[in-house]
């Protein structure tokens, strides 16, 4: 019981401050579940990270796995409602409010002024995201052939571009 | 063009359970722009960069931030529950069941660089947005500014996101107020 406590003690000021998303929070995840609690080793967390990026979802299950290492079931659900809850709820009530005045004139405006903002911040995580990567010339080899495809085929599902990107990726490894 | 679906509650959980389950990879506001914006047109392209700026610059993971305002825009608190729900359930399950399954498996190179494909194929929704975002913008040259400005801050000088849009998104509204669309 005192370690989901903690856990929520740890994870609910995190969720507020979480100011550019759950890449941004990684080093203070580190920073609790390492450094000041012992609740896993620095080995556990870097395979936990790993596991963040291949399953489905946003990387802020990193949080989920922590509080499964420290209390399992209860200790996941508590870590993912404390990490995702109150964040969640602030985004949402800025966002109803502001929708109320969706048809004036101001929001139009403000809308034609951050949609280009939305897209360069896109694009910034982008990039960042092809730095982590890595992988040389085959990333973005990868995600320019799936974007020609999307384009050019609108109607092509989803799964078929990550089965092919997995493929080409391993063709690629594979190759002398 | 068919007629879009009605975005009835039921249909955005089963929509937000879908990405949860399979957006293996990452790239979820590619995913979320793919369903919402071009598949079933629930939202208008600059709508969705709008939220999607909001859900970033507000502390949280800004796509769940990003689905939370969708299921709300669509279908009120109910939606905004449904579409959260629907979103982290599926992710926050099967990546306890992945960690305990890889903590039995030993690994292979292979699988690393399959794992690693399907991040790079998920880039690539990522791009579509940007692609798209850069179609419609080609004609306001201060909306193509305003998007250049943000990504050389944000990925060349290294400044946070929040910093960025304090100082860029005024003048972009400065600038949106004087200029007839």
């Amino acid at each position: 019981m005192t370690a989901i406590l903690d856990l929520l003690r740890e994870m609910v000021p995190l969720s507020l401050v979480s100011f550019g998303g759950g890449t941004a929070i990684i080093a203070q995840l580190e920073s609790i579940a390492v450094r000041q609690h012992g609740w896993m080793t620095a080995q556990e967390f870097l395979h936990a990270f790993a596991v963040t990026r291949v399953a489905p979802g946003p990387g802020t299950t990193l949080s989920t796995l922590i509080g499964w290492k420290v209390a399992g079931l209860s200790g996941a659900l508590a870590a993912s409602l404390a990490i995702y809850a109150p964040s969640t709820f602030l985004c949402y009530a800025v966002f109803r409010w502001s929708n109320g005045h969706r048809h004036s004139r101001w929001y139009q405006t403000l809308q034609r002024a951050l949609a280009p903002v939305g897209v360069g911040l896109v694009a910034a995580g982008v990039l960042s995201l092809f730095r982590v990567a890595g992988g040389g010339l085959v990333a973005p080899l990868i995600a320019c052939l799936v974007l020609l495809i999307l384009e050019l085929r609108p109607r092509t599902g989803i799964l078929p571009m990550l089965a092919l990107g997995a493929g080409l990726s391993v063709l690629w490894h594979l190759m002398p | 063009m068919d007629a879009p679906p009605e975005p009835t509650p039921a249909r955005l959980l089963l929509t937000c359970l879908k990405i949860g389950s399979l957006s293996f990879g990452g790239g979820l506001s590619g995913w979320l722009y793919r369903e919402f914006v071009l598949r079933t047109r629930w939202i208008t392209d600059d709508e969705f960069a709008t939220t999607l700026t909001l859900a970033q610059i507000l502390p949280g993971a800004n796509v769940v931030n990003l689905v939370a305002c969708l299921g709300e825009r669509l279908a009120g608190p109910r939606g905004a529950f449904l579409c959260t729900l629907g979103f982290i359930l599926p992710p926050v399950v099967s990546v306890v069941l992945l960690a305990e399954i890889l903590d039995h498996v030993a690994t292979a190179p292979w699988i690393d660089a399959a794992l690693a494909g399907l991040a790079y194929a998920a880039l690539g929704l990522l791009l579509q947005i940007c692609w798209r975002g850069v179609l419609r913008f080609r004609r306001t040259p201060w909306q193509i500014a305003a998007c250049l400005a943000i990504f050389a801050s944000v990925a060349l000088a290294h400044f946070s996101v929040l910093t960025a849009v304090l100082c860029i998104a005024p003048l972009s509204v400065l600038i949106a107020a004087r200029v007839r669309p």
